[in-house]
């Protein structure tokens, strides 16, 4: 018999492979930009000091950001990047029921579903500059229309600066992001709505409930683990939309976005340490949204 | 057995033979130079530098390094802590200025004597620095005008008309009315370059100073021409692969790019590659030809040898090396003023070939061929900085927002940013 503190030793074991990469790449990454939060980065040396006085405190970088329009201006951009969440949850738990039919060529409709999540990004991002463009397909698409229906006549087009102008070229990119992620949720929701019993549907049936009630009353609840987690993994993927403003957009046309401050202090101007007190303002606002669904959707004890 | 034994054996030989190069290596002066991203497309050219100064230089020994262009400054930073420093770096011009206001790099006068003569004036003025060369000035290139010749005389404009940079949004406007295609698509992503080009200050005395009458008018005429349609609508989306892609569809009547862009209308649309013609970026009140980048070596302090280093700076940089490399790049141009004349660059001049011309045309720019960038050091913050004024560069081009308005921001956001 092996006693319980070899089995703990073993359980660790097990766990290590995991925990090494994890710290490796995820939890020092985490600290030390924390701690780079607080210091002065000196490229050439490669060494941190503390930020001093003459520095302007130990809060410097975050006094800095406080001040600073552009990363206002970036924050809010993240902040109403937040809109795609209850649309592409909706939409995701709504497309995983009509693909758990048990119809066929139904696996066709989920793989095709899927098809945008495998997609490398920057190709995808390609192909949507080009839906995009001032004479790309989209408005091509609605020209077709707008003449079929007869707004438009003669050499008129519909000409929309979908990505361009600044009053909505931040909704497109989230298209692309609704697009793109879609997929992803539909599987988790399906996994979800394939552990609801079957009996639990008749039952309801039986009782004479329609679609709509169905969906709302047995559905939605019975989901709502599922729901607690695809809705964290969106939130955090939208405050951290970056991605997809740097293939679609490059920032320009106010679509500058929090992770997209981050990198240009990062990478443009080599200043981490102003960059790592930025990304913690973005994570610190991930932790409090976190905090709200856990309130909203985790199961009361 | 068999293969231990050999293994063994091999290692000795191994052995001994490195041990035989580093005595006689001893008693040379190894001379290591770094370029960047040039291997191993030009390793024959390299080959034949390394073993030609070798060969001419007894007592010194060149050992060529190709790295990637981020890493050079990190290794250079940790050779200098190291205290082994390489004997020239390869450059741009921003790290050329950055380095020798941290004192990284020395000067090149004392070395460089008579021998400044050979180089163009605009390339050794792009890396002097309160009056000392800081670099040898290497392979450079500009932009050129490339136009299709249907579209031009459909509008009626002649190529001859297009000799300065008004004239040439004059061209752009006119053709966009007669020919219904868009004049042209100028890369805006830089204001700041475009206001070098045209002679505009943009930082004076620590003060943003890109919102005078002069500088209100240009962008205007920019919004004027955005305005009429005479460039493309969605033209801050358009860099060097959709202007080239638009020339080739016929979209736009004249491509301002480097050389190298004509060898892709080639092979892409040979229809407009056979009505191109090709003349010059005409220079504007700054003089300065448009689009260039240079490239030129350094050499860090701390280098023992820096009379030996300096030796083969110039020997890379000289009209011989300088045309060899060319050759092999057959896009790049030389820094200095002999080898841009030679037969290989100008026996195009009057050629029908696009490609051909595009070279000559290109060679003899290179005079006036200026890197033109603010200054490193300059902000506080360059990232934020130059994104309000390319944003606001942007909404005044637009014509979502009053040019004065639109620069009047951008100016006062930089000012609280000026480093002192």
């Amino acid at each position: 018999m092996k006693n319980s503190s070899s089995y703990t030793t073993v359980a660790y074991l097990f766990l290590a492979p995991a925990l090494i990469l994890m710290g490796i790449f995820t939890f020092w990454p985490v600290g030390y930009n924390t701690y780079l939060a607080f210091h002065i980065y000196d490229i050439a040396e490669g060494t941190a000091r503390v930020a001093s006085a003459e520095d302007g405190g130990y809060f410097t970088h975050f006094k800095y950001i406080y001040g600073e329009d552009l990363f206002h201006q970036a924050l809010k951009n993240s902040l109403l990047y937040l809109l795609v969440v209850p649309c592409i949850q909706l939409a995701a738990l709504v497309m995983a029921k009509l693909v758990n039919n048990k119809l066929p060529g139904m696996t066709f409709f989920r793989a095709t579903y899927y098809i945008p999540v495998i997609t490398a990004i920057s190709v995808a991002g390609v192909a949507w500059a080009f839906v995009y463009k001032f004479d790309g397909m989209l408005n091509g698409f609605l020209t077709w229309i707008t003449h079929f229906v007869g707004i438009h006549s003669g050499f008129e087009k519909v000409e929309i600066d979908w990505i361009g102008n600044p009053d909505i070229a931040l909704y497109s990119v989230m298209v692309f992001t609704f697009w793109k992620g879609l997929g992803y949720y539909m599987v988790l929701y399906l996994a979800g709505l394939q552990a609801i019993p079957a009996e639990v549907e008749e039952a309801a049936i039986l009782d004479g409930a329609n679609a709509w009630d169905r969906f709302w009353k047995i559905t939605v609840p019975m989901v709502k683990p599922t729901i607690l987690l695809c809705t964290l993994l969106s939130t955090i993927a939208a405050m951290k939309a970056f991605q997809e403003v740097i293939v679609l957009t490059k920032g320009q046309s106010d679509t500058y976005t929090a992770l997209f401050y981050v990198y240009d202090q990062a990478f443009r101007n080599y200043n981490f340490g102003r960059a790592a007190a930025a990304g913690l303002v973005v994570t610190f606002f991930c932790m409090i949204l976190a905090v709200i669904q856990f309130r909203f959707f985790g199961e009361k004890k | 057995m068999k293969l231990k034994k050999m293994l063994t054996v091999g290692a000795a030989v191994f052995g001994l033979g490195l041990f035989a190069a580093q005595a006689q290596a001893a008693d040379k002066v190894k001379l290591e130079f770094w370029t960047m991203n040039l291997a191993p497309k030009f390793d024959p050219y390299f080959k034949q530098a390394v073993t030609k100064f070798n060969a001419a230089n007894p007592t010194l020994e060149a050992v060529w390094v190709d790295m990637n262009w981020d890493q050079i400054q990190p290794k250079l930073i940790a050779s200098l802590a190291a205290g082994n420093p390489p004997a020239l770096v390869n450059f741009n011009v921003p790290w050329v200025h950055e380095f020798a206001a941290q004192g990284n790099i020395i000067a090149l006068d004392q070395y460089l004597g008579a021998d400044k003569a050979v180089y163009s004036t605009q390339a050794l003025a792009d890396v002097t620095i309160k009056g000392k060369v800081y670099a040898f000035p290497w392979y450079n290139s500009v932009s050129i005008l490339a136009y299709n010749k249907s579209i031009l005389d459909k509008a009626g404009v002649k190529p001859e008309q297009l000799t300065s940079f008004d004239n040439l949004l004059a061209a752009a406007k006119t053709i966009n009315e007669k020919a219904g295609v868009d004049g042209f698509a100028p890369k805006m992503s830089d204001p700041v370059g475009l206001f070098y080009y045209l002679g505009l200050p943009v930082v004076e005395n620590g003060k943003a100073v890109f919102n005078s009458p002069k500088h209100v008018a240009v962008v205007q005429k920019f919004a004027d021409l955005y305005k009429a349609g005479a460039v493309p609508k969605d033209i801050f989306k358009m860099a060097f692969e959709q202007e080239i892609a638009a020339y080739n569809s016929g979209k736009i009547a004249m491509m301002t790019t480097a050389p190298q862009a004509l060898k892709r209308t080639e092979t892409d649309a040979k229809a407009i590659y056979d009505v191109t013609g090709v003349t010059a970026f005409p220079l504007d009140a700054g003089k300065m030809s448009f689009g260039a980048w240079m490239m030129d070596f350094v050499v860090p302090k701390g280098f023992k040898n820096p009379a030996e280093a300096a030796k083969l700076g110039k020997f890379l940089t000289g009209d011989e090396q300088q045309l060899l490399f060319s050759k092999a790049t057959e896009t790049t141009f030389p820094t200095t003023k002999k080898a841009n004349l030679d037969p290989y660059f100008q026996a195009g001049a009057n050629s029908k070939d696009p490609i051909e011309k595009a070279r000559a045309v290109a060679a003899k720019a290179m005079d006036g061929a200026r890197t033109l960038t603010l200054p490193p050091g300059t902000l506080t913050d360059e990232a934020a900085t130059q994104k309000v004024l390319a944003d606001n560069f942007q909404a005044a081009v637009e014509g979502r927002k009053p040019v004065k308005e639109a620069l009047d921001a951008a100016v006062a956001a930089w000012n609280g940013k000026i480093a002192k």
